[in-house]
Parts: C-alpha cells; structure tokens; sequence
C-alpha cells in the first residue's frame, strides 16, 4: 500500500503520466521519450513504434463520472484498457483506491477486475448462448458465486436498468437498446465502485441513445458508483460527464468541466470542437454576469433594487426568459445569502449566447 | 553419372530403419496394436449387439431427431438395403472401423489443435506435417503399417487415424485462434483465470469448428477404410477389393451403395449436430 498524497483521499482512480508505446522497441523508444524528448513522428520513425498514449495524467473521484472524448486513433481506447490492466502501460502509474495497479500478480489483478473496476464494451459482448439473466450475472459466475446468489444479485439490476421482463431471453431477442442494457447490468452486478465505459452507446440509434445516457447518468449517480465514459461525440460528453478529458494524437489536450472548456478552449482543435455546441444550458448567470461597478458606470441611472433577481448557477436559457419577461437594463445576480455578486446586461448577455468576448467581461 | 545407385542407398536405409523399428520396438507395436483390436472389437460388439432393423430403427429416429422426418425414414431404410444386399456383417465392421478410428484420432487431434491454437509456434510447426500427410497418397501408409502391426483391423485402423487427425487438429487450432477479441477482453475484465477463459470462453466459440473438424475427420476415415480393404481391414473395404479382384462387378456395386449409404447417414448426422451445438450449447 502507497500512502495517497495529501488531499487526494477521495481519488479512486489516479493515473500518473501514463505512457503506452507500441511496438518490439517500445522500452528503447520509452526511454528516448525520458532522455531525449522525441515526439510521436520521430519515434514511429526512428523505432518503428506508435505512440498511442502519451503522459495521460487523471484523477476520477468518488462519485464521479470522467469523460474521455476523442476521435478515432486518439488514444481513448488504449487509455481506458490500460485503467484495469487489460492493456500494460509503457511507463506511469496507476492507482485504483490507492493500490499500485502495476504491482499486483496475476490474482490480485483479477480479484480487482473481478470486484471493483467493471467494464462495459461499445460490441456489449454478450454471449449468445446464455440467457439475460445469466448473461448479467457472468461476473459473479466467474467469481464462483453459488448459482441462486447471482441469479438474485442479476436480476436486481437487470431490474435497475428496466429489463426485469426479459430475463430468460436470449441476447439476440433484444434490441441494440436493450442488449446494451443488459451489458450495463453486468457490469452493476459485481457492484464495483469504478465502472469502465467503452463507448457504450455509439452504435445506438440517436434516440435510444440519449435515453440510455440519461439514464445512465441518473443510475450511476443514485447508486453513487464512478464512471470513466469514453466517448467521440462531445455532446454525449456533455451530457453525461461531470468532468471532460479532450484527448487528440494520445494527449490529453483539456480537463475541465463542460462550462470550462466551451468558455475556455485550450487551444484552436477544442475551439473548432465546441463551436457547435448550443451553449444556452451550459454557460451559467456567473460567467456572463459583470461586475456589478461597471454596470453602473454604463448605466448611471440604473436602481439594483427594481431588476429582476436570479441566482449565479441560471444558465443563459433561464436568462433569456428572464430578460423577455422584465424591460430594464439588466438582470442582478444575487448568491446565496442576498448579495449582489454582478449584473447581466442584454450585452453580456448577448456575448455569453455568441460566445465571443465575454472573458473581457469576466475579467 | 548414375543416381540410381543413390536412390538404391536411400531405399536400403529407410528398409533398414524399418526392420530396425520392427525388431526393436515390437512390444511397443504389440501393445498398440492389442489396444486397437481390443477397440474394435467393442464397437463392434457393442452394434452387433442387438439385430439389424433395431440398429436400423434406432438411427432412424436417431435422423429424425436430428435432421428431419424424410431423412430418418431415409436412414433406416438405407440400412435395411444393406442388410438386404447381404452386406450387413461388412456394414457394422466398415462402421466399427470408422467409429473406431476416429475417436482415436481425436483422442490425439483435439489436444494437439487445442494447443496449437494457443502455441503460434507449435502451430507453424504442425501446419507443414498436415500438409504432407493430406498430400500424400493415402494407400502410402498401409506398408509400414502391415510391417510393424501386420494384416488386419488394427493395421487398418492405424493407417486410417492418421488420415483422420489432420482436418481435426486444423479446424480445432482455427476455431481457437478465432475467439472473437471482444469477447477475450470481457474475461479479462470480468477477472477470469486462464482456465475460466478456456472452458467459458474459448471453446464455445471454437465449438462449431470443432465440430466441422470432427465431421471432415469422419470422412476422410471412411475413405481410407475402404482403401484398407487391401490389408484386411474386413468390412466393406475388404467386399469390395475381394470383388475387384474376382472381376465381380455386381458385387462391387453392392458394396459401393452400402458405403454410399453409410457415408451420407454420419455425414448429415454430424453435420446436424454441429448446427444444433449452435443453437442450444
């Protein structure tokens, strides 16, 4: 056992400058990584090996649900097998509830896979020769749990995520929706407190998809499990993170939570990604809103007293329909104990919905 | 320059190697050749056993089962023929013989492939030997056969399993080697132990080409019994080298059909139980 640094006790999950080259040379061109610094083309070049990781650092919390969003050939398949193992990295570490994933054997590696980190695959991996229920209960079969335990155990969260009806079907009678489904109960079967999403629901139907991120959302949070949710739609990120990794040629590019990256792109590709995103639920009153100063040296005459009132966490939805209903100046922003903490003027409000200079308002 | 003579010291040499093995090793090729007669002895007892038309019947509903109705009332009615050809003791040895043959083969295949499907190395290593032996005339392994077990069923059967391994041992490592890799990383993920992954995994999804070699196996057996009619493997074989050799040509005949007949009979009952295997395992 490691002691956890100080403040990260609730880190389930702490990777630390992962690393994951592929390739016979891959130590040799590891180590030219360390000495040297070469980059991704001069080691394909100079070993012959693909750099598909590259100093991935992490951390997910308790009750958290990370999103990793990329596109294909960005590393996130090869980051999140490398969460349990199922991929070795290069070099870095991994610590899962503090414990040093890189120094288990064989058993301890399984025994953690088998309790704490499930995982859920974008081809569910369902065995067509069993049924529902004994597909959702597989992991405590592996386990070697007697078979009316895990029968009770599956059918409890088959119940969870509304299959209860279709138990002693077969995988092949249920729909892409519905198939996914039952991965998900698998992987809640083993209650562990990590579950490893794979792109889950990226061969779903838009519809069927939305309602399974939603509810996937609301599971995890009622059940207070951590999620890592890989993901190459960024709208899908949104919806579901908490937080959101970027990752673009094996590095993570942008941590931060949805508002964070659309107000403050690291750098032009995450810019370009979140051009298109409808900013009107994510950007919040506390963002947009001006000091409360220079609203009144741009309205003099302005009373605080007769605008409208809401709190910093309205979103610019909310702020519209607040401006439609009250003509005046501005809206006040109040926090929790009835203070003015800014002003939302129809400017800044504007930039906020344009998404082009409201940092100069912030700031 | 005359190579004849070169060709005449290799001759010599593989001659010697041969009486050599046989001198040497004979307790090694009595004992296998008590353990295959023993063998063949029981099948055959154990199928003459009760009299023809129950055999008949039972493979009958036996079809039925697995194929359909047209294909049982097929099946005991192809029987009752051979029975009526007078060819019905021929026909329980051929089949003894088969039966025989082949499980011993994959006694010895189904190992060998399981391994090689996990050993790429094994794998390159058994690959050229199974193209020898599939390419090789398969009358080439009757001679040293009769050399070291002598005339009969067991020589019979020797040369016979050697021609049924091959497609076992090849389709067994493929349907290995094939197991879809999604399926390889939710046993790991799922914390599976190697064993776990074998039984659980591993070998369901193996199972149809398991099952695909089992019936080539079958039939490549049934070609060479009747090749190892020549050694007197008795059965079917035997009728039809016997009428050849006494320019008997209605007789021939009459084994072919019973052979025909009993080829197509296991050919589609395997063949069945590889596609039912799919559906219920």
């Amino acid at each position: 056992m490691t002691t956890p640094a100080p403040g990260t006790e609730d880190v389930l999950l702490d990777c630390r400058s992962l690393w994951k080259i592929f390739g016979k040379q891959a130590p040799i061109a590891m180590k030219a990584v360390q000495e040297r610094g070469l980059g991704k083309t001069e080691i394909l070049k100079e070993f012959g090996c693909v750099v598909g990781v590259s100093d991935a650092t992490l951390q997910v919390r308790r009750g958290e649900i990370f999103c990793i969003m990329g596109l294909s050939g960005s590393g996130k398949s090869t980051l999140i097998r490398m969460l349990n193992r199922l991929i070795d990295p290069t070099s870095g570490e991994i610590f899962v509830k503090g414990r040093d994933l890189s120094k288990m054997n064989a058993a301890e590696l399984r025994a953690m896979r088998a309790k704490h980190i499930a995982m859920v695959f974008q081809s569910v991996a369902l065995l067509p020769n069993r049924t529902v229920l004994e597909n959702a209960g597989f992991g405590l079969e592996v386990q070697g749990v007697a078979r009316d335990e895990r029968n009770r155990a599956a059918e409890a969260s088959l119940r969870k995520v509304g299959l209860g009806d279709w138990m002693s079907r077969y995988p092949r009678e249920l729909s892409g929706g519905m198939q996914q489904r039952v991965g998900l109960a698998r992987a809640l079967t083993a209650d562990p407190e990590i579950i490893l999403m794979d792109e889950p629901f990226s061969a779903l139907d838009p519809l069927i998809r939305r309602q399974l991120q939603d509810e996937f959302r609301q599971l995890t949070k009622d059940l207070g499990k951590s999620a890592v949710f890989i993901t190459h739609d960024l709208d899908e990120a949104i919806r579901i993170g908490d937080r959101i990794a970027i990752m673009k040629d094996g590095r993570i590019i942008q941590v931060g939570t949805a508002e964070e990256i659309i107000l403050n792109p690291a750098d032009p590709y995450v810019a370009e990604f979140v051009a298109g995103i409808s900013r009107l639920h994510l950007i919040k009153a506390h963002s947009v809103m001006l000091p409360v100063a220079e609203f009144h040296a741009g309205h003099p005459s302005a009373d605080l007293g007769s605008l409208p009132v809401t709190s910093p966490e309205a979103d610019i939805d909310e702020l519209i329909d607040l401006a439609l209903a009250h003509p005046g100046p501005g809206i006040a922003v109040m926090n929790g104990g009835g203070d003015p903490v800014g002003v939302v003027s129809w400017r800044s409000l504007l930039h906020g919905i344009k998404g082009s200079t409201t940092s100069e308002a912030q700031a | 320059m005359d190579t004849s003579a070169i060709a005449d010291t290799f001759d010599t040499l593989v001659d010697d190697a041969l009486i050599w093995v046989s001198d040497n090793l004979a307790f090694l090729f009595d004992g296998i050749r008590t353990v295959f007669e023993g063998f063949y002895d029981a099948v055959l007892w154990l199928l003459d056993l009760a009299p023809w038309f129950v055999v008949a019947i039972v493979f009958g509903l036996l079809a039925w089962r697995l194929v359909g109705r047209g294909f049982g009332v097929l099946t005991a009615v192809g029987l009752a023929a051979c029975w009526l050809m007078g060819l019905w003791p021929e026909t329980t040895s051929t089949f003894a013989l088969v039966i025989g043959s082949t499980a011993l083969a994959l006694v010895l295949a189904l190992p060998i492939g399981v391994l090689a499907g996990f050993l790429p190395r094994l794998d390159r290593f058994v690959e050229p030997i199974l193209d020898l032996v599939q390419t090789l005339p398969p009358y080439i392994y009757l001679l040293p056969a009769i050399a070291l077990l002598g005339f009969g069923p067991a020589t019979a059967l020797a040369a016979t399993l050697i021609v049924a391994m091959p497609p076992a041992i090849r389709l067994t490592s493929l349907g290995i080697r094939q197991t879809p890799v999604h399926f390889v990383e939710l046993g790991q993920a799922t914390g599976m132990t190697p064993g776990q992954m074998f039984w659980k995994i591993r070998l369901p999804f193996a199972l149809p080409s398991i099952m695909a070699g089992i019936n080539q196996s079958l039939m490549m057996a049934f070609g060479m019994v009747v090749i190892a009619g020549i050694v007197g493997s008795g059965g079917l074989g035997e009728s039809i080298y016997e009428a050849i050799r006494t320019l008997d040509i209605g007789k021939s005949i009459d084994a072919a059909i019973a052979i025909v007949i009993l080829t197509i009979v296991i050919d589609r009952l395997t063949q069945n139980l590889v596609a039912t295997g799919k559906d219920t395992a």
